[in-house]
């Protein structure tokens, strides 16, 4: 089986274990959106700051809740994990095959999530907004490669769902600022270019980091 | 027994240089002439700088043992990176006190988001705080090195970014006064500011090898703490299922 294929096949089997088991789009998805709705009630009265703010808030819980739904497919990982490695199945192809599944859940959670910010914060029709899909995509893939990475360094660990987001939210920085500044760059009516770029210069670091120590984290499972 | 003796001498004088180096520093600091713009303020720069430059330094070697871990699989390399994080750690968080200490008067804020030194600063802190708090997580010893030794070598990007932030985004932050076209600073200053630098270093070797020296008991002797009442549960808690 060529390695194409091997990746093909692990992204099947992730998003099939996400669809029986429906974690995200149950429990992640909803609890971003209460996130989002929740947000306005911590803030002052004066609703004026509201559609200036809420694309920056859908940014932030983008990527706070976008690495949650990562490090749900990491969670169940242990036992195939051990399966695949005995099989012959590259460690680097792995990390590509997750990472891939991982940056379809972030998309979705994005997708879901749009329209929800659209509709609380009414924030100024922005022209040619599909310009910013690009950098959404961007975005996902680079959460998905984040999440994994760190799914992987805090496998089997009790602390696990405090100490994963710790290391990742850091290091997604650059992600949320090629993606928020990308977005109001655009609104203004500025290119995007310079941001877009950092989104995929991000991608690809988190990339070659992801397949270099792609060996060294399976060796050193609990 | 008699290498040990001498090795126990040896940092016994660092620390006695470290001392001495840091006391002049901190002399020279508060003696040095008052800044014409920032007064006495540019007082706090003497500790400031050099914590900022320890903290590089040390998370410099942090990978370096990291990346040394990774190839040669000694355990001395771990207990290198393990230990220079640490005082890296404490370093940036002085950095950043000192900064907004700095700040308060100077700038007119404690904190500037306008500011791309500060907020990669900030950043660099919380990846090695999750560095420290990974290690404290694992209890398997070849594990913990084999995971932390891979976030230690892909978190030193960090310090190109926070060191060319400045250059990158113009913020608040001034440029470097000591250029290759020469220094923008005083003599009396400059000397202040090298002595302080020169202190920090000794200062940063002498921690190092104390925490070295710890880290190898702590490997090379894994017995119960305090009976089983501190080992037991941490071991316990640590491994999910």
């Amino acid at each position: 089986m060529t390695s194409t294929r091997q990746i093909v096949e692990i992204l099947r089997r992730e998003l099939l274990i996400e669809r029986r088991a429906g974690e995200v789009i149950t429990i992640v998805v909803p609890f971003a959106a209460l996130a989002l709705a929740l947000a306005p009630l911590a803030l002052p009265v004066d609703t004026d700051v509201l559609p200036r703010i809420g694309p920056a808030l859908y940014w932030l819980i983008a990527l706070l809740f976008g690495l949650q739904a990562t490090m749900r497919s990491a969670s169940q990982e242990s036992e195939v994990s051990e399966l695949e490695a005995m099989a012959g199945v590259d460690p680097a192809v792995r990390f590509a095959g997750r990472s891939l599944a991982a940056a379809v859940l972030v998309f979705g959670v994005l997708v879901a999530l749009a329209p929800l910010m659209v509709v609380l914060y009414a924030p100024a029709p922005v022209p040619g907004w599909p310009a910013i899909i690009p950098s959404a995509l961007l975005l996902a893939a680079g959460l998905g490669m984040l999440g994994v990475l760190a799914g992987d360094l805090t496998a089997g660990l009790r602390q696990r769902s405090a100490l994963a987001p710790l290391l990742a939210v850091p290091l997604g920085v650059p992600l949320l600022m090629g993606s928020a500044q990308g977005f109001d760059y655009l609104a203004r009516g500025a290119g995007i270019l310079t941001w877009t770029l950092l989104l995929l210069a991000t991608d690809l670091v988190l990339a070659i980091v992801g397949v270099v120590t792609a060996r060294h984290l399976q060796e050193a499972k609990l | 027994m008699k290498g040990q003796s001498k090795l126990n001498r040896a940092s016994q004088w660092l620390a006695l240089a470290a001392t001495v180096a840091v006391g002049a520093g901190l002399a020279l600091a508060f003696t040095s002439p008052p800044d014409a713009l920032q007064g006495n303020f540019v007082r706090i720069l003497y500790l400031h700088v050099p914590a900022a430059w320890l903290a590089f330094l040390a998370f410099g070697v942090t990978a370096l043992g990291s990346v040394l871990w990774l190839v040669t699989r000694k355990p001395r390399w771990d207990r290198l990176a393990h230990s220079s994080a640490e005082i890296g750690v404490v370093f940036t968080a002085v950095t950043l006190l000192t900064g907004m200490i700095w700040g308060r008067p100077v700038w007119g804020v404690f904190w500037s988001w306008g500011d791309a030194r500060m907020a990669s600063t900030a950043l660099m802190f919380f990846i090695y705080v999750g560095y420290l708090g990974l290690r404290r997580a694992i209890p398997d010893p070849d594990v913990r090195a084999k995971r932390s030794a891979v976030l230690g070598a892909i978190a030193v990007v960090q310090i190109p970014l926070v060191y060319f932030s400045v250059y990158l985004w113009r913020g608040l932050h001034q440029l470097p006064s000591i250029r290759p076209d020469g220094p923008t600073m005083d003599a009396s200053m400059l000397t202040a500011f090298l002595v302080n630098l020169v202190a920090f270093n000794l200062l940063y070797v002498a921690l190092l090898s104390a925490r070295y020296r710890l880290a190898f008991v702590e490997q090379t002797q894994p017995g119960p703490v305090a009976g089983t009442a501190v080992t037991k549960p941490r071991l316990e808690g640590a491994v999910d299922g």
